[in-house]
């Protein structure tokens, strides 16, 4: 939709948050884990969407007749302040909960023990890029959608209520933040900062893959993801380093990003 | 069917619109005729509510929409094609009909079309529509642009249609296709309002004409008085 949120990091960090606390309500020591504990997660995605739905109309709606350095700043800004409020909802420590990893065990694969929560992550995102995917490209919402971002004017001539599509895709991109955020809080915790870091990594995923694009965020996300994990064990020093190392390079060879268009 | 009563609106700081008054009849195909920049596509975006009207009044079917959202006013029923096409470069056309028959479908209409009429209206005024109905928007030539624009604008079952320069750019053989086209839509009961800056062609497809000149009009009647008028002729070709 042509916004491109800074504050994005942060409201994958509320979803974090917020699942860590919920489940901390329910699974926290005293209680029994049980299976259904894992519908908690969606309370992160759920609560991320409400602050979309309240956040698109009232703070960025009258910027996009602005230049995007507006958009910048003011998404920058919401960055900082939910930074903030978690700090001074949540306290400075970290929300942690293995209620989840606890129940699911762990699997030995090619000899290595893996948890199988990690496992379940997988299948989620998984799931959840099939999901939108379909729903951006085999849904009449879809079609809608893709029009909107198009060319709102002549969306709304022809009948598109262009403000309710913007709502309904921020909060959908909400949603899949708080999702992200939520389903990542059992194996990392809910830690301020992470966000911020989730925001640099998705930089570099945007960057590679091209804005505006799902194949492209697919792509440079498993890209960016594999980077990382043998930098981790191969080249830990210099592993950020090669990641922006292949950022400029396809910034040098394809400056809108593999799947994105100039 | 359609009424601007004196209309005042601003692009920016500058005051393009000045009074301008115009009506559009039942199954009356209309032309607005001016060089460019004369305020014509202003004229057609405030009708759309693609501008917000600084003074004045819009008036369909009797009802007052000055102050209406566009998408509001295209499911009233009135259909609009820019003079760029606008059409949605990655969908298909086939998507970009999809479109309009979404919302021309969500329109609770009595007298409305149902979608295979529309359909099938589309194809007697546009044939060869089927042809590339799976393409993308972006591999369409200019000629198709604009006929899917104009298609597409009839899938919401429209009682007018807005044309902002449908002739523009197109061979004169592709001229005279799209005049009978624009016939054959105003027989099937449906106004017209074609923004056109070659007066040739307007008094082709016009029952009544007006001529706008930096944003005001300066003439209305049939063309063939048009035609004989010398300050308008003189004022339209420059």
């Amino acid at each position: 939709m042509r916004i491109v949120n800074l504050a994005h990091g942060n409201l994958y960090a509320l979803g974090a948050y917020v699942a860590g606390w919920i489940l901390g309500l329910f699974a926290g020591p005293g209680h029994e884990p049980k299976m259904w504990l894992f519908f908690l997660l969606l309370s992160g995605a759920v609560a991320v969407a409400v602050a979309g739905a309240i956040l698109e109309p009232t703070l960025l709606r009258p910027l996009y007749r602005r230049a995007e350095e507006y958009q910048l700043l003011v998404t920058f800004g919401l960055l900082l302040i939910l930074e903030d409020l978690m700090h001074l909802v949540w306290g400075p420590y970290p929300l942690t909960s293995s209620a989840l990893p606890d129940l699911l065990g762990s699997s030995t694969i090619l000899g290595a023990t893996y948890p199988n929560y990690n496992i379940l992550v997988i299948v989620i995102g998984f799931v959840a890029a099939v999901g939108l995917w379909a729903f951006v490209y085999r849904t009449k919402f879809g079609v809608i959608l893709r029009a909107t971002s198009q060319n709102m004017r002549v969306a709304s001539a022809l009948g598109v209520n262009v403000k309710r599509v913007y709502v309904q895709a921020f909060t959908l991109g909400c949603f899949m933040a708080g999702l992200g955020g939520a389903v990542i809080m059992p194996i990392s915790g809910a830690v301020l900062g992470m966000g911020v870091e989730a925001l640099i990594l998705a930089f570099v995923v945007v960057v590679v893959g091209g804005l505006g694009s799902l194949e492209g965020a697919l792509v440079g996300s498993i890209i960016v993801g594999a980077v990382r994990t043998l930098g981790i064990t191969y080249f830990a020093e210099i592993e950020l380093a090669v990641l922006y190392l292949i950022a400029v390079v396809v910034l040098l060879a394809r400056p809108a990003g593999l799947f994105g268009r100039a | 069917m359609l009424e601007l009563d004196h209309i005042n609106t601003f692009r920016g700081p500058a005051h393009i619109l000045r009074g301008v008054s115009l009506t559009v009849g039942d199954a009356e195909a209309v032309c607005l005729v001016g060089r460019n920049g004369a305020g014509k596509t202003t004229t057609i975006d405030s009708i759309m509510g693609l501008l917000p009207v600084r003074s004045g009044k819009v008036a369909f079917k009797g009802r007052d929409i000055t102050r209406l959202p566009a998408h509001e006013r295209a499911r009233l029923g009135i259909g609009y094609s820019p003079e760029d096409s606008g059409i949605f470069p990655d969908l298909t056309v086939a998507e970009n009909f999809q479109i309009s028959q979404l919302m021309g479908a969500s329109r609770a209409r009595g007298a409305s079309a149902s979608g295979a009429e529309t359909d099938e209206r589309i194809l007697a005024v546009f044939p060869e529509v089927k042809e590339f109905t799976g393409r993308r928007g972006l591999n369409l030539s200019g000629g198709q642009k604009k006929i899917v624009a104009i298609a597409r604008a009839m899938m919401l079952s429209p009682a007018i249609l807005l044309l902002d320069e449908p002739f523009e750019g197109l061979a004169p053989v592709v001229v005279n296709r799209f005049i009978d086209a624009v016939k054959k839509i105003k027989g099937m009961g449906i106004s017209l309002l074609i923004a056109e800056s070659n007066l040739n062609t307007a008094t082709r497809v016009a029952d009544r004409l007006y001529a706008i000149d930096r944003g005001e009009i300066i003439f209305q009647g049939d063309p063939k008085s048009a035609l004989g008028n010398g300050e308008v002729m003189k004022t339209i070709r420059g």
